[in-house]
């Protein structure tokens, strides 16, 4: 259960000006801010409801108090009082953007303030609660608290990017993210280990070839030079042999640098893959422990790169990362040791020229980043509109509208290529700009060294000292580059973790019952009592429903469409939880049912069928995998499937594709309700089953659906009411509250809202010479 | 007798429901109510308050307006074709309620624009004040471009408007280029 924080909650600054100036005289219910006045200019609003009074206070100051003030100045706002008596008719006018919060004062509907989305939430249940005053009602004490938020981020006072997403990915504790990412790592600790290892030993080696590259193959080989040099203890005098020797350390220096390399990529592919798949693993597992609420409530779009990209990102930094924060530093330190060992003036040249790349690659690398992040969204735009004419390309034809389309895809592929022209610009000026940075450097740094070696300044240096010394400069231009990004990467990497791991903490809305009894034997008696649920807060689909069904009873569902009918049963298949009142199946609460025995005992055939990927049989056997072939030919014979399935090619065994390609509605329909009779449930759920097919293979599937809800309870919605005559039991929903119920004779005496419905359905139909 | 007349009475509403009632000058007066709510007398019949939507918000603000009943039926009561038809003071107290209801406050000066982390934070000054807002970035629909008009999507769904790119100065372009 989250945090609970009562509504009256103040700001201090608030707090202290309602007690000076004594504008409460009651308790305090609600506390709400707003920031619009009626004109909709951005001004600060507070709203205190009491149980006789209203009281609403602005500064009248136009213009957004800024975000960065944690603390707003209450000082200089001036308060209204409504007293309760005066008010009437409280509405909240519901805008594109926002809305507006009025109600009756003195007999003429007034504006009391203006709202933008942010602040939506709150000022909708001064409403609400004034509503209840105002009707004499009892408040539930629970409408004067609210889950645990806030809006803006408690240290650095920005405000949250993700308003359902209370996280401040400036402030959020990046090192905590760190460490829980590290244990991912536990099992390789070996291998990471040796990776850091090897990077170190590359780094080394790496730092000898200048050495070699320079003051021995220059002043020592070539200059005929022997003394202070490794060959001083060889005992030769000839000079080729030397050079030799130098060839061959420097070819040992590039094959061990080479090895270093091979050996570090076959740990790296030892461990990323394994480590990305068992995160995605991971956060696919507890996907699948998450309430529906939590799919609606996200785009797919966006799941599916935080199942795909992030892992890998997150990754990454372990890998191309952290090894390598050592041989750099390493590489800098030695670097430095040599230079200032060899020419203190000349290593401070060095030294001080290199921030000019450095601040270049800092500044403008994002930059750099954007041009190829465009590049990337217009060849995803690009993707889509051809998927979208490939897919569509029977109704382009149709509508010859071949040209046109022609036109339509080139224009976005002008901007896949005008985006490429950026980022390759970019790129090129970038590049050059970074180049030119560093070979100044290295220009100055070589210029001042021949000046040393030509003897202009003292003490004089030898060519391969210089060679040696620049050999070093260049060296330092990788690590001070690393350092320049790695700050960066490891936010946005943490970021990805702190994703992912938003996943893995996330704890679903509907949750099983740990002491919940297990009922295997579900006789199917339905009793709803007062249920009120509403997918968002303050909008109420179902309003106090209560109805009851008996076991092996066939209940009709029957409403427009949006009345809340498919809420109804999703309520209780216990897909949401209710708000308020409570479900029971054999006069157990469903809550308090295991979810495997609610599962297995109700199946749903809902309007929305969906076909996995894989066989026929797979999918009829979705819900019943140990069914063998007969049970499952004769569930599709019992759903009327079994004619379209022997006409297939492939019989049985033909593959249908993710989202059932190459079958017709009418089929996967058949096959989502033999999927139903295999599964043999206690209560049956058919959500519009038979919207999809056809007039003859509806009296089909209503014929092996009579044989099907025979024994068991039935709940069926539909809006061909002659599908519903044999219900034992009707009921009328309308905008979310029960309106009629009874038998199908019952309600057609009544005379009211169902037998205006069926009326209309029979004549309309003999109209057309379809009726029954 | 009974079943003929329900059918007849559903047969008017089907059709009532599929014609367009045009509002004019002639059949329809709008006032405005002293809380500045909008009443309609249609035909010599008082409708009440009424809320009137743009069907093309963006690209025809003016025209075909449809009128609705303020309750929760929303019911359809005539749309407006153009509203340049309408006298002066129609004009004037529709399009209030449209910029009321239409809440995109516009851009006039962008202070600063900055990526972190996947969102953008904006700092701007808007004709409605100063106001800072964040907006995904990088997903598709937070910023629609079209010419020089842009409209941008903060993470709670408000909408930004900057009515003509040109106007900026260079230097803010540059601030906003990447972003566009």
């Amino acid at each position: 259960m989250s945090e609970k924080r009562p509504l009256s909650e103040m700001p201090k600054g608030l707090k202290q000006i309602v007690e000076d100036k004594k504008l409460l005289k009651t308790k305090l219910l609600i506390f709400a801010e707003a920031d619009m006045n009626s004109a909709c200019d951005f001004c600060r609003f507070v709203l205190l409801l009491t149980e006789d009074a209203l009281v609403v206070g602005t500064n009248n100051k136009l213009g957004f108090s800024d975000p960065d003030n944690k603390e707003i100045d209450y000082s200089d706002f001036s308060f209204t009082e409504y007293k309760i008596s005066e008010l009437s008719n409280p509405t909240i006018t519901t805008y594109v953007v926002g809305g507006m919060f009025s109600a009756k004062i003195g007999g003429e509907q007034t504006p009391i303030c203006a709202f933008t989305n942010a602040y939506k939430g709150r000022v909708m249940r001064i409403k609400e609660i004034l509503s209840v005053i105002l009707e004499n009602k009892e408040i539930k004490p629970e409408r004067l608290f609210e889950d645990k938020r806030d809006e803006f981020c408690h240290k650095c006072g920005m405000p949250y990017p993700e308003k359902n997403r209370k996280i401040c990915p400036k402030c959020m504790d990046k090192r905590k993210i760190f460490f829980r990412l590290a244990s991912c790592f536990k099992p390789f600790k070996f291998k990471l280990v040796l990776i850091s290892v090897l990077c170190i030993l590359s780094a080394l080696v790496n730092s000898v070839w200048p050495i070699l590259n320079g003051t021995l193959l220059y002043d020592n080989v070539l200059a005929k030079n022997k003394a202070n040099s490794v060959f001083e203890a060889l005992p030769f005098e000839d000079f080729s042999i030397f050079l030799l020797i130098l060839v061959f350390m420097m070819v040992g220096v590039k094959i061990l640098q080479q090895l270093f390399g091979v050996i570090q990529g076959i740990l790296v592919a030892q461990i990323v893959p394994k480590v990305v798949a068992d995160l995605k693993n991971k956060v696919f597992a507890s996907i699948q422990h998450l309430s529906v609420s939590f799919f609606t409530g996200k785009e797919t779009g966006g799941l599916m790169s935080r199942i795909t990209s992030d892992a890998t990102n997150v990754t990454n930094i372990f890998i191309d990362g952290l090894p390598f924060i050592l041989p750099n530093l390493f590489t800098i330190i030695f670097s430095c040791m040599v230079m200032f060992a060899t020419s203190p003036l000349l290593a401070v040249v060095a030294i001080a020229t290199l921030p000019p790349a450095v601040i270049i690659s800092i500044k403008l690398e994002p930059v750099l980043w954007h041009y190829n992040s465009r590049r990337f969204q217009t060849a995803r735009d690009f993707r889509a509109k051809l998927n979208d004419n490939l897919t569509g390309a029977r109704v382009v034809r149709a509508f010859g509208r071949e040209e046109s389309e022609k036109v339509r895809l080139q224009k976005v592929n002008e901007n896949v290529a005008a985006a490429q022209t950026d980022a390759m610009n970019f790129d090129v000026k970038y590049t050059a700009l970074y180049h030119i940075a560093q070979s100044l450097s290295s220009v100055l740094t070589f210029t001042i060294g021949a000046a040393f070696v030509l003897a202009v300044f003292k003490p004089q240096m030898t060519y391969g000292t210089l060679m040696t010394f620049t050999g070093y400069v260049s060296l330092l231009a990788g690590p001070a580059n690393f350092f320049s990004f790695i700050f960066r990467w490891w936010s946005d990497s943490m970021n990805s973790a702190q994703r992912i791991f938003e996943i893995l903490d996330a704890k679903p809305e509907v949750t099983e019952d740990p002491n919940a009894v297990p009922k295997t034997n579900i006789k199917g008696n339905i009793t709803l009592k007062d249920v009120t649920f509403g997918y968002e807060e303050n909008r109420e689909v179902l309003k106090n429903v209560s109805l009851t069904v008996n076991q092996g009873e066939m209940l009709g569902i029957v409403g427009k469409s949006g009345a809340g009918k498919t809420t109804l049963v999703n309520l209780i298949t216990r897909l949401y939880d209710v708000t308020e009142g409570e479900i029971l199946i054999d006069g157990v609460n469903v809550r308090d049912m295991r979810f495997s025995d609610l599962r297995k005992n109700i199946a749903l055939v809902s309007q929305e069928t969906y076909i996995f990927k894989g066989t026929i049989f797979d999918n009829i056997a979705y819900a019943n995998p140990s069914a063998d072939r007969k049970t499952v030919i004769d569930a599709a014979i019992a759903a009327s499937a079994h004619d379209f399935i022997c006409k297939l090619p492939d019989g049985y065994d033909t593959e249908v594709g993710s989202g059932g390609r190459g079958l017709s509605g009418g089929e996967r329909q058949r096959i989502s309700i033999a999927r139903a009779i295999l599964a043999d449930p206690k209560i049956l759920i058919l959500d519009e089953a038979t919207a999809a097919v056809d007039t003859e293979t509806e009296k089909n599937i209503q014929a092996s659906l009579k044989k099907l809800v025979k024994n068991r309870t039935t709940l069926s919605i539909a809006h061909r009411l002659s599908t519903l005559r044999d219900a034992d039991k009707l009921v009328v929903i309308e905008r979310g509250k029960i309106t009629e119920q009874g038998t199908h004779k019952e309600l057609m005496l009544k005379k009211g809202e169902y037998f205006k419905l069926y009326q209309i359905q029979s004549k309309a139909l003999a109209m057309r010479g379809i009726g029954d | 007798m009974q079943e003929k007349d329900i059918l007849q009475e559903e047969i008017k509403e089907v059709e009532k429901l599929l014609t367009v009632n045009k509002l004019t000058k002639e059949n329809a007066t709008f006032s405005e109510t002293k809380g500045g709510f909008i009443t309609l007398l249609l035909d010599g019949e008082q409708k009440g308050q009424v809320n009137v939507i743009c069907t093309f918000p963006f690209t025809a603000p003016n025209e075909f307006l449809s009128v609705r009943t303020a309750d929760d039926k929303e019911e359809e009561l005539g749309i407006i074709e153009n509203l340049n038809d309408f006298d002066e003071q129609t004009v004037l107290i529709i399009k209030k309620q449209l910029e009321i209801r239409y809440f995109m406050p516009e851009i006039l000066k962008v202070f600063s624009v900055k990526e972190e982390y996947g969102h953008t934070y904006w700092s701007v000054l808007t004709n409605k004040g100063k106001h800072k807002f964040t907006s995904p970035s990088g997903s598709s629909g937070s910023v629609i471009r079209n010419g020089n008009r842009v409209i941008i999507k903060d993470s709670d769904q408000n909408r930004y408007e900057i009515k003509d790119l040109s106007k900026l100065t260079p230097k803010e372009m540059k601030k906003l280029d990447l972003y566009l």
